[in-house]
């Protein structure tokens, strides 16, 4: 009898545990498609040639996003090339060289620790941070500090991803490259970082995504620019501060604009974690 | 039984020719931090034969093998103290090029490492680090290297397609092809079978019995019956000693230590 009570117990703890998952996992869902939904309903419909050909106008007048998209491309590649050069070398660093002595190992754990505390430091921070180095001695807003503030917030992503995938590479197959008579250097080139390529590049990946709407930092540094412009030197208009500045404004077209540029951006970071997903799908298969 | 950590340890080092012997290693201690884990090892691995080196799990059979290309360096707080002499010429001493010296003493693990590249550049990659040959010259050498280690007829077809695809059984051996490309002269295995199925250890010994006309050999190895099969000198480790060195058949018919003889006969290990 009391075998049975507790058998009955145990079932009804059980069938309350998966409730709130299931109940946990579908009020995830519903939320994501939600916001997906919301934003295709008011963003679709604003879609046209206008948006990739003119640049973002004044309240009532013809206009479109080009400004802004071209300037959000500029600032997250020049910010990516940084961050990927810096995080897989620093990465490298950890995960290779850090045990070479006592000092290489107490460099490495305060390296990573920082690293461990930069990759949760707001954004905002980072932007104030941006502006005092790299905008308030120069006497203007400009693209470099705006790319600079977006890959110090995807450096230690590419970092931290790094580390640990070269942590994962059997030991066997550094010694392999080593025993054959290559150099370290040689080995983690052509054998550690093909190896994990696919690892890598699923970090570099994610960064991208997580910078790709980062606002606050870039209203600090880049700040933004109503008219198309490549010059770095200068403020560039950018997807995230348009959607900041149009979507709190009076005006019915400028919020119109804002909700294609966040369907934009929407669009794009959900077509990167799709490409990572079949990336690091065939990265299994071989 | 005696404290075996007093216990005093006789070796039986058969002498071979000294004309023959293209590895000596004399009075090898070796280190994991302050952990001793070779005692005073002396042995001589003769050019043109292969050497089987058996012993319990722990008695430091890889060990001896990781010291004679210097792969322990890779790893802080691990050294080696003695002389191993390749050629008349002591690899541990402080000025030797450790990537040229790992040319000259190639290494084939326990589990198959094929990098991730084509079956080709896996068997070039060595080669291309020392060597600035010919195209003709290289397929040449990658060709005749697959061939020795008994794989070209299984991958004339799909040189270029990744070496990560092939069996367990061929990926052991295209690290073989791959190591013997470089043309070294000493060539280490470290139970090099432990991962494969019967048929592939068959292919793996015959390649080495082949491979032993060019190349001193050492193979550590669990299984004594290869060990019996296939190596011209034994080696028998016990708790970081050499216990006995002799011919292959006079180690196992007429071992002169009565622990090798515990051993071989399966009282214990």
């Amino acid at each position: 009898m009391a075998l049975l009570d507790r058998r009955n117990r145990r079932k009804a703890a059980n069938a309350l545990f998966v409730t709130f998952c299931t109940g946990a996992a579908v009020l995830a869902i519903i939320t994501l498609f939600a916001i997906l939904f919301s934003l295709v309903v008011k963003g679709v419909s604003g879609i046209n040639l206008d948006i990739f050909t003119m640049s973002t106008p004044a309240p009532d007048s013809r206009g479109g996003l080009a400004n802004a998209i071209v300037g959000s491309v500029m600032l997250c590649t020049v910010a990516m090339v940084g961050a990927v050069v810096v995080g897989v070398l620093a990465g490298t660093f950890l995960a290779e060289y850090a045990g070479v002595n006592r000092w290489t190992n107490a460099y490495a754990s305060v390296v990573r620790f920082l690293n461990d505390v930069l990759l949760s430091a707001p954004s905002i921070l980072i932007g104030l941070f941006v502006y005092y180095i790299a905008v308030k001695p120069v006497h203007g807003f400009n693209g470099w500090a705006g790319a600079l503030a977006l890959g110090l917030i995807a450096a230690p992503v590419v970092t931290r991803t790094t580390e640990d995938v070269l942590k994962l590479q059997a030991k066997q197959l550094r010694e392999s490259g080593v025993a054959l008579g290559a150099p370290m250097w040689v080995t983690i080139q052509r054998i550690l970082w093909r190896a994990s390529q696919g690892g890598i590049l699923t970090g570099a990946l994610l960064a991208f995504a997580r910078i790709s709407g980062e606002t606050a930092p870039l209203l600090f540094t880049s700040l933004g620019n109503q008219f198309m412009n490549t010059d770095m030197t200068k403020p560039i208009s950018n997807l995230p501060a348009v959607i900041f500045q149009f979507g709190l404004s009076a005006y019915d077209d400028w919020q119109r604009l804002a909700w294609v540029g966040a369907l934009l951006i929407a669009g794009a970071v959900l077509s990167i974690n799709i490409i990572v997903r079949v990336l690091s799908q065939e990265q299994k298969r071989s | 039984m005696t404290d075996s950590k007093t216990e005093v340890y006789e070796s039986f080092v058969e002498e071979i020719p000294a004309d023959t012997v293209k590895l000596d290693v004399r009075n090898l201690n070796f280190f994991y931090g302050k952990h001793q884990s070779l005692h005073n090892v002396s042995i001589p691995f003769q050019r043109q034969s292969i050497t089987g080196l058996i012993g319990p799990s722990g008695c430091g059979k890889s060990t001896l093998l990781r010291a004679l290309n210097r792969i322990y360096a890779l790893y802080p707080g691990q050294r080696a103290e003695g002389q191993v002499m390749l050629d008349g010429e002591n690899m541990l001493d402080r000025g030797v090029d450790l990537s040229l010296l790992r040319a000259r003493v190639g290494m084939v693990f326990q589990q198959p490492t094929p990098f991730p590249m084509s079956i080709y550049d896996n068997v070039a990659f060595g080669v291309r680090l020392y060597e600035q040959i010919s195209k003709a010259d290289l397929d040449h050498r990658v060709e005749e290297s697959l061939r020795r280690s008994a794989l070209w007829n299984e991958v004339k077809d799909k040189l270029h397609t990744s070496g990560l695809g092939l069996s367990g059984g061929q990926q052991q051996r295209l690290c073989v092809a791959r190591t013997i490309a470089v043309r070294p002269e000493v060539i280490l295995l470290d139970e090099p079978a432990s991962a494969l199925d019967p048929i592939s250890t068959a292919k793996l010994e015959e390649t080495l019995v082949e491979l032993k006309a060019d190349y001193t050999i050492v193979i550590v190895t669990h299984n004594l019956q290869q060990a019996a099969r296939i190596s011209d000198h034994a080696a028998f480790m016990f708790l970081g000693r050499l216990i006995e060195f002799a011919q292959t058949a006079k180690l196992f018919d007429n071992p002169r230590a009565s622990r090798t003889a515990d051993y071989i006969t399966g009282r214990f290990g």
